[in-house]
């Protein structure tokens, strides 16, 4: 079953479509990673999901069930949340306003305990959160989604403000929630590298629209291999080459082969070295998930 | 009901019985005033008096209290980025209608221990007569009633701006507005929802040019005026609400 499905999910304001018929589809307890660059249409997606704002056009499933004005708190009674910063009361402790959300929710008073003591905060509990960092408050924004412990999580953007020490402390965190707890995490990033490390499951959003969804293993198989070899003469070097039926092209200041076997190589190299050629380097190159990214998103966007 | 218990939960801190509390000693000190200045002809007019002054100080202390009020309880909610958390456990529609309540309930224990106050100032100064309880329990209802108004009007404001100083500015000239209204025509009075402190005054006032002596007279309550009330507090419902209900977080 899949913790969530959209069809044709779409969001206008004014005249822009912001969320361009989107078809996500979020398999239950995987880790979703949401990418997409600033401005993208991630929060909005996640607030429609939420019921928060009111798409133009399309559907939600969340857990199974269409998410419908009649039906929402129903369905969100099992989905926890924490869209873009964090919410909380500043002139109440950080336990006071876990008591907010678990008198809400309707969930036993025990959780307020347990969810301080996983995002360690159990000993600022009795300090006000107007006094707390910024890791802090989102670790406490962490704690109430987490109070009811949902069926789903829904995380926009958590790391948003915190330092490496933070994000490394969050990413943790989040990582071991479907294992320990058996939820399904969707986490929204502008970052790749830090849905590298956590998800099993990504979606890329450009201007509205999703531009690919699948396994991260998936996004990492589109990374292309080749050679990049850099002599004293590129020029004769891409000649020899060619004539030894070995396709090469220029990039810079060097050739770009495609990927060798290791005989192949030496083969390569003992051509050059006996054409009188200095080999200045061979190097294995491989499109980051950056490029990738970019391509998905930027480049593709400048087209 | 949950809702409405988190309402003043939230509010821990906030200094709310502060705010009432300055509310009641400026009332006092004014009436103080006012009373030290009295001759004794007109101190036998006791109850009268006070019940004529304080709907004068009504018009000017609480349009401004119910912008405080209002603003303190709706503040937190854009400060701490809350709706979004709130709106996936209840509607708008019940946050909205719990804050109101709140600044019904507060409003209504503020004027009612005004109440008990102003029976045991009229003892202790030993005002002729007995108690007028009836028209004192009016007062307060009438009192309570308009401030209810405003405060939706307010609560209104508060919700739809997060910065605040609109819906104090709002207040401000509320009570600037209040005290101007006592001296308009009936007529026009009723179209400014500010000056129904004055137009729901249980007592009526004639001063004698002669001998400058100053004569108080009980009024029947203006059921009329009290519709026009309950016609401004619903318009101000419908807006606020709709405005705080379509808004998406």
């Amino acid at each position: 079953m899949n913790s969530i499905e959209t069809h044709g999910l779409s969001k206008q304001y004014g005249g822009a479509l912001r969320v361009n018929h989107l078809d996500l589809c979020v398999p239950e307890g995987c880790i979703y990673g949401f990418l997409g660059p600033n401005g993208a249409g991630k929060s909005t997606t996640l607030k429609m999901i939420l019921g928060l704002v009111r798409p133009t056009q399309g559907s939600i499933e969340v857990l199974g069930q269409p998410m419908e004005h009649a039906n929402r708190l129903a369905v969100l009674r099992q989905v926890g949340s924490l869209i873009e910063s964090p919410s909380y009361y500043g002139h109440l402790t950080g336990e006071e306003n876990l008591r907010i959300v678990q008198t809400l929710r309707g969930v036993p008073e025990k959780n307020i305990h347990e969810v301080l003591q996983i995002v360690r905060l159990d000993n600022q509990q009795s300090k006000r959160v107007a006094h707390y960092s910024l890791g802090m408050k989102q670790r406490l924004g962490l704690a109430a989604a987490l109070l009811g412990f949902p069926k789903l999580l829904i995380l926009d953007e958590p790391t948003n403000g915190l330092d490496p020490a933070g994000i490394q402390e969050m990413r943790e965190l989040i990582c071991e929630l479907p294992t320990r707890f058996g939820m399904t995490v969707v986490v929204s990033s502008h970052l790749l590298s830090e849905i590298d490390q956590m998800a099993d499951q990504v979606g890329i959003i450009r201007e509205g629209e999703l531009v690919f969804q699948d396994t991260l293993t998936r996004l990492h198989d589109r990374s292309q291999h080749h050679l990049a070899l850099r002599t004293s003469n590129n020029t004769v070097a891409q000649a020899l080459l060619t004539q030894q039926q070995v396709e090469c092209c220029v990039e810079g200041d060097c050739l770009l082969l495609p990927p060798l076997c290791d005989t192949a190589a030496a083969d390569v190299i003992r051509l050059l070295s006996e054409n009188r050629l200095g080999i200045f380097r061979l190097e294995e190159r491989k499109k980051s998930l950056e490029d990738i990214f970019l391509e998905l998103t930027g480049k593709a966007a400048s087209l | 009901m949950k809702l409405l218990r988190l309402e003043f939960y939230k509010c821990r801190r906030r200094k709310v019985a502060l705010v009432c509390a300055a509310v009641l000693a400026a009332q006092l000190f004014w009436f103080w005033v006012v009373l030290s200045r009295q001759s004794e002809e007109e101190m036998r007019q006791g109850w009268l008096l006070m019940l004529y002054n304080f709907a004068v100080l009504d018009a000017i202390v609480l349009p401004l209290t119910t912008a405080v009020l209002a603003s303190r309880s709706c503040e937190i909610e854009h400060k701490g980025c809350t709706l979004k958390l709130l709106e996936t456990a209840a509607t708008p529609a019940q946050l909205y209608r719990a804050k109101l309540f709140w600044g019904a309930l507060t409003l209504a224990g503020l004027l009612l221990l005004r109440g008990i106050l102003l029976v045991g100032i009229g003892k202790t100064l030993g005002f002729p007569g007995a108690v007028p309880l009836e028209q004192l329990i009016w007062f307060s209802v009438f009192s309570w009633a308009v401030s209810l108004m405003l405060y939706l009007l307010q609560q209104g404001l508060s919700l739809r701006y997060a910065n605040q100083a609109v819906a104090l500015v709002c207040g401000i000239f509320g009570s600037f507005t209040g005290l101007m209204s006592l001296l308009m025509p009936t007529q026009l009075q009723r179209f400014v929802p500010w000056s129904y402190y004055g137009l729901l005054s249980l007592v009526g006032m004639d001063w004698d040019e002669a001998t400058h002596v100053t004569s108080f007279y009980w009024l029947d309550p203006p059921i009329t005026d009290f519709t026009l009330l309950a016609l401004w507090a619903l318009l101000f419902f419908v807006i606020g609400r709709t405005l705080f209900v379509r808004k998406e977080v």
